[in-house]
Parts: structure tokens; sequence; C-alpha cells
């Protein structure tokens, strides 16, 4: 499947600061689409498209924080960067806390928008790439049979094949073809390979 | 056993039963620093570590539940300290006190672990009602 360009997102009800966006990210080669409320950028969204959003605080109708919410509702991962021109701290706190990537205060120069629009950028490149390798550990997960699911358990905590065989009250032998079946359905190389993979897709303490 | 200065006020919370959370203070010695450690007296056990080692020391212990960076750390950078801090103890919330308007600084500590950010002054009501947020 061919990568999307990754585009900046602008959402900011002054039609000024859009442009002046437009045309900063423009000058450096980095594709914008402008947007004047959030509404707008919410009815287009599509989480397939690769970016960020770079979000005005306070807006009429829906602010950049509500907006930043419903995000979070629909499980988007875009780095959001909010600009404000009234910005203090407990505003900031809870930007941060709704998982904002950063937060920066009107007027700020050039060159901090796009060394953190840049960082915001690489940021969702590191989502999308961990979140297709999760993706692709979920698919071959999927296609163990129950029983080669628990020996994959019970090998990843640390188990030799004779306790395996223990647990599940089968053969040693049993269990080795089990466990030869999930390297290969894993794609596994070794043990450690294996770890590594149940590791990336464990839900996060 | 650490070099601490030690505040045993009630560990006890509410009415339920009686527990041992400790809440570490980093920080200078300052005005500030005596300030957090005042506002905090009474209702917690507070902790104040004599030097950062011995402050990350105790985050890792599982009898902690916050840490509160009053003031600054002599040596260390704060967004450092913070993420070796978040690393020990992922889940422990981290409370940082700022000068009032430093949003700079204030997302910076975020982004680098802090759970949340206090201005003072006005006052450390914020601060007691983040701490006993933590604490249950």
């Amino acid at each position: 499947m061919k990568d999307l360009p990754q585009t900046v997102f602008v959402v900011d009800d002054d039609d000024a600061v859009r442009d002046s966006l437009r045309l900063l990210l423009k000058s450096a080669e980095i594709t914008c689409q402008p947007f004047a409320s959030a509404q707008d950028f919410l009815s287009a969204y599509d989480a397939a498209q690769p970016g960020c959003l770079v979000l005005d605080v306070r807006m009429p109708g829906m602010s950049g924080l509500e907006m930043q919410q419903e995000l979070n509702l629909r499980g988007a991962t875009l780095p959001v960067i909010f600009i404000t021109g009234h910005g203090d701290i407990p505003m900031a706190v809870e930007a941060m806390q709704l998982g904002a990537f950063d937060f920066l205060q009107k007027p700020f120069r050039d060159q901090e928008l796009l060394d953190r629009v840049h960082r915001a950028l690489a940021r969702d490149m590191d989502n999308r790439a961990r979140l297709r390798h999760t993706d692709r550990i979920r698919e071959r997960l999927a296609t163990l049979s129950p029983r080669e699911r628990e020996v994959l358990d019970l090998v990843t905590q640390g188990k030799a094949n004779k306790m395996v065989a223990g647990d599940l009250g089968v053969s040693q032998r049993t269990v080795e073809i089990h466990r030869a079946h999930v390297m290969q359905k894993m794609e596994a190389g070794s043990l450690a390979e294996l770890v590594r993979m149940m590791m990336a897709v464990a839900p996060r303490q | 056993m650490l070099g601490s200065e030690s505040i045993d006020g009630s560990a006890t919370n509410g009415g339920g039963a009686p527990r041992a959370r400790t809440v570490i203070v980093a920080g200078q010695s300052s005005q500030r620093t005596r300030e957090v450690l005042q506002a905090l007296r009474g209702f917690t056990h507070v902790i104040w570590p004599t030097s950062l080692e011995a402050t990350l020391e105790q985050t890792g212990s599982a009898d902690v539940a916050c840490l509160v960076i009053a003031d600054d750390l002599h040596e260390e950078p704060l967004d450092e300290f913070l993420q070796v801090a978040r690393e020990l103890r992922r889940n422990l919330p981290i409370f940082v006190i700022t000068d009032p308007d430093d949003v700079a600084e204030a997302v910076s500590a975020m982004r680098h672990g802090a759970t949340a950010v206090i201005e003072i002054p006005p006052s450390y009501a914020a601060l007691r009602d983040e701490v006993a947020r933590a604490m249950q």
C-alpha cells in the first residue's frame, strides 16, 4: 500500500493565522490543509491520513481542547500542537494531560513552530510504524490454535518444554511440535524475539 | 537507612484502614521547599531526602504515593530528573511546583513525565488536592 504524504492540519478560526501558517509551512515544503473550525476538521478527519495538527485552543463552537478530547475518543494518534495567544499553566497542563504533543504561546518565532512540526511529524511516523508492527503481530497471533496459544504464553513466561508439558498434561514431544508451529506462525527466529513480540502487544501497565 | 528529613503526620486517610503512604519532596534547601513541606505537614508522611540519589532510591519504594518537585534540583536539570523518575515508576504521580506564568517550563515538565504542574503562588491548595488524590 502506498504511503500517503504527511500533512499538517491547521485548525484556527482566525483567517490571518491560517494564511500565515500555510505560507510558513509551504516555505518549508510541508503540505498544509487549513480548517476554520474544529467541526470542519472532524468532518473531514481520516485516521489513515498521516501528519500532525496545529490547533488553536480558543475557538468559537468547539474549542481546541474539546476537539482533542473528541479525537481521543476516536482513538486518533495524530500529534497535536496547541497554539494560543492567552495561555496559562492550568490550560497548558490540561492540554498535555489530554495527550497534546506540545503547547506553544503566540507570538512564536517561525522556526519554533517548524521545529515542533518536524518533531510531531516524526512522532506520527513512529506511532504508525509501531501500530503496523503490533497489527502484524496480532494478525499472526490470531492464526494460532488455542493449544499453541497456551504453549506460547507458557514459554514466553520462561518455562522449559518439560514444565510446559507438565502444566498442560501433554508429552514433551507434543509441546516441541506445538512450539515449532508457534515459532513458524509467529515468524520468530528465537525465543527472545517471541518475548519481544508479546511485550509489544501487551497492555501497558 | 537513607539520610532524610521526615515530617511524620497522620498515616491514616479518611476513616479507612491505616496506610503508610509516603510523599517525597525534592528540591534544594529554599524558602519554597520549606513552604511545600509545611503545606503537606499533618496529613501525610512526608520525606525530604538529602540527595537526588536518595530521592530516586526512595522513589522506587512501593510505599511512595507521589513525588513533589518543589524547587530547583541544584546540579540536575528538571527534565532529565523527571525522565529518570518516570522510568523508575511509570505510574507514580509526579507534581512539579513552578513560578506563575512559566508556561514553557510547565509544558516541558509535562512532556518529560510530570503528572501536573502547579503554579505557586497563589496557594498550596491545589498541591494538597493533587496529593490527596494521589493517595486515594
